[in-house]
């Protein structure tokens, strides 16, 4: 196993992988399993002080499936910690004293900027190594905090300004994706001396409708809410934001990446486009914490295979390739490739082609085999995406000067 | 019967579906029963949908979706199976049936019965099916049945161990809840019997008596207690006669005489009655029994042992059956069936005892169908026109096993489709 350590602000994380701030880390006596299971860090779940009343609306959790693909998606409506913070407090010392190479992040979230003051220095006084500001959660039910907070820029700073003046730890800055430009709140964060910006939290959504009832779900005693949504189907936003922070070089803050994470490929690409540690929880609700062993051998072995000795060689390395659009050389153009010897005659390439392609192919019903015409085909790539013989339908770029056949118009 | 699919299961084996242009599967399916469709809606959460194509397209979707050999017809052409195997097409079309009993919901509404009188000769699936589109199509039909219930071989054949009487009795209620009358212990038989039904107003006459008379081995001592032929056995099952042929196979050695479908039934179904042991007694090899695949591993499995390359030339006994004297067979040339044929071994004879003989060699159609009008036969069936089931009368069509000779459930329903719409364009004066 290759050595898959990673310094973050200054902490020494013995790998990348945390368990994002949510019930999956709710106390020490869990925790304690996940870091027995591999996990190298954890941001514990959000502490809040008890001057306000936490109470979980039931039932929480809400999924999305797709077809017979179950959970692509988790909708919930969990608040923050509902424990007394005392008794976090004290898992937090228990799992230092315990795991004294483990990472433990205190995720805190005020409701008031001396709050924010008390909950930084109690989680220091307890022995964490970092600080997360939840400034991201979509649905808290108290006015003025979590993403209200996180969209309200001057108050990131503000907040943020209050906890570093207050602990000596580092802290980082945990983002809501429900906004247009993540630079621009972590760039307040920045100006409030945050050393570290993690993403994404949950995005605002609303999964499922009962058809009988007419309730969004999670249905709440006949009530239903827009709240956070996570899961894979969220990573390619996530991924977005890693790659556009990544970028700013004015921002030049190292990231946390958290969005749909479950396996090491996963894990590679917020990797790539900069992240340097990485969160997990809709992984973890969907199938435990033992998900990290995967994640350990498959970037091992990938770093291994490419030749890599260090985790943070891989942070950032594919941010070179992201461009803007306008930057794409547009004189070369291909078309799909067909192998046929392994067509199976489904004809599913002939119908997407037919109704959201180029009507490039036609079909031979006889052979049950499709039959292109080069000079029709967009390149959109789509049949290659559906034909269900894996890595039968390739690009294959033309000469120059070939020209594409548009449809002709109709007659009138 | 096992437990079908799930709602869930159901929708994950529907995921698997290529969901295939100009669907093969479709059109394999001899009834046109559509799986390509009915999976394709079930993907798509269209669950009503989904069991509406089936019940249009086929008045016994549930019944094909348990009884119908898949694996050499929708199953087979299933483009799936290049990848890994096919779609379970039969378990989605069973459960889609069952779900919509569950739910309430039934597709198929009845139609103004307000069309010609047309006589139907035979409840099983042919004559059933022909019937129900009939109906539908505002056609006044009476059904007449030699036997004491509807079904044909779904009922008095198949036994219930596979196909569950509770299911055809309900497939059979949603055809006759559209307007069908059934009249059952009425067979239609003697000279010119179908005239008497012309001159009882019926416009048209769909026949579809299937086979019932029993080819029998004719050896010496067929005449001995313990001695019948697997259409009796099958059939008294299903009637105040059953607990009569449990006493007889019950804790007794029993020989099955044949190696079709009909025979596997017969063999599982003694087996069930609480036989001591059941011997399948066959003349060629174990690859030549025309029996499923499928069902010839169930036999095995259910303890029944084969005997192949055997050949019984004697039953004897006192009066009852006692021992069954058999030839040793080996294989000679392919004979018109293209299976090799079985040439018997001089001096191989060994008796064994059995207590009870059941033949399952094959069925022909009654001899007294032959005085019910002058149609054209072609040895063992009826002459009809590929085109329209139309026989040698033209108000005459005919469908079903008494044309095809021994064949499919979902076959019967394809020629009742198709007898349905040509005798509604004779009668609409269309077509010829
Ligand atoms: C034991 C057994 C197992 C089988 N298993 C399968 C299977 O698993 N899958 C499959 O697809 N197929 C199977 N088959 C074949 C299938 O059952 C037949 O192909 C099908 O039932 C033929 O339908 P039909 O409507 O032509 O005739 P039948 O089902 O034979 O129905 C004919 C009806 O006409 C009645 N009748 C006959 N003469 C008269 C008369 N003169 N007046 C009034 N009524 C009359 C009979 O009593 C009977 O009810 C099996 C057959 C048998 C015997
Ligand atoms: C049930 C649930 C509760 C959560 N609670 C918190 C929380 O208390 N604090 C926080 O910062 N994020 C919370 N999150 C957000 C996650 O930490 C994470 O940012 C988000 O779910 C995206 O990552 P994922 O796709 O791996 O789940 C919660 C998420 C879920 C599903
Ligand atoms: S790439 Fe697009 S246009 Fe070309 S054949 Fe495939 S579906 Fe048709
Ligand atoms: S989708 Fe693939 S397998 Fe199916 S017909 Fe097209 S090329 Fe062949
Ligand atoms: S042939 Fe198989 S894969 Fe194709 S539509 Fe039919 S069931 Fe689906």
């Amino acid at each position: 196993m290759k050595d898959l350590s990673i310094d973050f602000c200054g902490v020494k994380f013995m790998n990348p992988f945390m368990l994002s701030s949510s019930p999956v880390s709710n106390c020490a006596e869990m925790i304690a399993r996940a870091f027995d299971a591999g996990w190298g860090g954890v941001a514990y779940k959000t502490l809040a002080t008890q001057m306000t009343k936490i109470i979980h609306p039931s039932p929480r959790l809400n999924k999305y499936n797709n077809q017979a693909c179950r959970m692509v998606g988790l909708q919930n409506v969990e608040q923050v910690s509902d424990r007394p913070l005392e008794h976090n407090l004290k898992d937090i010392k228990w799992l230092k004293k315990n795991y004294p190479k483990h990472i433990v992040v205190a995720s805190i979230m005020g409701f008031s900027n001396k709050e924010w003051e008390i909950l930084a220095k109690a989680s220091e006084d307890a022995g964490a190594d970092m600080l997360e500001l939840n400034f991201s959660c979509p649905h808290m039910a108290i006015e003025g905090s979590g993403s209200k907070v996180g969209q309200a820029f001057d108050l990131v700073e503000l907040f943020t300004e209050t906890v570093k003046k207050a602990v000596s730890i580092p802290v980082m800055a945990k983002m809501t994706p429900n906004i247009t430009d993540m630079n621009e709140p972590a760039m307040y964060a920045k100006n409030g001396g945050a050393d570290a910006i993690s993403a994404i939290n949950t995005v605002a959504a609303i999964t499922e409708i009962g058809l009988d009832d007419l309730i969004p779900k999670p249905n709440v005693f006949g009530k239903g809410a827009v709240s956070g949504y996570s899961g894979p189907c969220v990573k390619p936003i996530a991924l977005r934001f890693m790659a556009e922070m990544a970028q700013n070089p004015e921002l030049g803050l190292p990231i946390s990446g958290i969005g749909g994470i479950e396996t090491w490929i996963d894990v590679l690409e917020f990797l790539l486009l900069g992240a340097s540690t990485i969160q997990v929880t809709t992984g973890i609700i969907h199938y435990g914490y033992r998900i990290v062993e995967d994640m350990m051998e498959g970037l091992s072995d990938y770093m291994e295979d490419k030749g890599f000795n260090s985790v943070s060689e891989i942070v950032g390395k594919a941010l070179p390739n992201v461009h803007h659009t306008d930057e794409f050389d547009l004189s070369r153009q291909g078309v799909a490739e067909y192998d046929l010897d392994r067509c199976i005659g489904c004809g599913q390439c002939y119908i997407i082609c037919q109704d959201a392609g180029g009507q490039a192919l036609s079909w031979d019903a006889e052979n049950r085999r499709p039959v292109m015409d080069e000079d029709r085909c967009l390149s959109c790539m789509a049949c290659s995406f559906i034909c269900p013989v894996e890595d039968m339908i390739h690009y294959k770029e033309m000469p120059k000067g070939w020209v594409r056949h548009d449809p002709e118009p109709m007659e009138i | 019967m096992g437990e079908g699919l799930t709602l869930t299961l159901a929708t994950e084996e529907a995921a698997r579906c290529l969901l295939c242009f100009d669907a093969p599967c479709s059109q394999a399916c001899p009834a046109g029963t559509d799986p390509g469709s009915f999976i394709r809606k079930l993907h798509f959460r269209n669950v009503t949908g989904a069991i509406r194509t089936i019940k249009k397209n086929n008045p016994f979707g549930w019944t094909c979706g348990v009884v119908c050999p898949t694996a050499r017809l929708c199953e087979l052409a299933c483009s799936r199976t290049a990848i890994d195997k096919p779609i379970q097409i039969g378990k989605i079309q069973r459960f889609l049936v069952e779900h919509g009993w569950a739910v309430g919901f039934s597709p198929i509404k009845k139609a103004e019965i307000k069309k010609d009188k047309v006589a139907i000769i035979g409840s099983g699936p042919a004559g059933l099916t022909c019937a129900r589109e009939l109906a539908l199509n505002g056609y006044d039909v009476t059904v007449f049945e030699k036997k004491e219930k509807a079904g044909g071989n779904l009922r008095y054949g198949i036994p219930t161990f596979r196909l569950s009487e509770k299911g055809l009795d309900r497939e059979i209620e949603e055809i006759t809840s559209l307007g069908v009358t059934v009249k059952t212990e009425t067979p239609i038989e003697g000279k010119d019997g179908l005239t008497k039904l012309k001159e009882e107003g019926f416009k048209a006459v769909f026949l579809s008596p299937g086979l019932w008379s029993p080819v029998r081995l004719g050896i010496e001592g067929s005449d001995l207690n313990g001695v019948l032929s697997a259409t009796d056995f099958l059939g008294a099952m299903r009637t105040h006669e059953a607990s009569d042929v449990e006493n007889l196979v019950r804790d007794k050695v029993v020989a099955v005489i044949g190696g079709g479908s009909v025979a596997m039934d017969a063999a599982m179904g003694a087996k069930k009655l609480g036989a001591k042991d059941v011997y399948v007694l066959y003349r060629r090899s174990y690859t030549e029994m025309p029996a499923e695949e499928k069902e010839k591993i169930q036999a095995l499995n259910d303890g029944i042992h084969f005997f192949i390359l055997t050949q019984p030339v004697k039953y004897s006994g006192k009066g009852s059956l006692e021992s069954i004297v058999c030839r040793r067979t080996r294989l000679g040339d392919p004979d018109d069936s293209g299976r090799r044929r079985p040439e018997e071994i001089q001096g191989s004879e060994f008796e064994m005892p059995f207590d009870v003989a059941i033949e399952a060699l094959a069925t022909e159609p009654d001899t007294g169908l032959r005085e019910l009008a002058d149609l054209t036969w072609d040895n063992k069936t009826i002459t009809v026109s590929d085109a329209n089931l139309q026989t040698s009368l033209p108000w005459v069509y005919a469908g079903g096993d008494i044309v095809r000779g021994p064949a499919l459930v979902v076959e019967a329903v394809a020629d009742g489709k198709k007898a349905a719409e040509a005798i509604a364009q004779h009668l609409e004066g269309k077509g010829e």
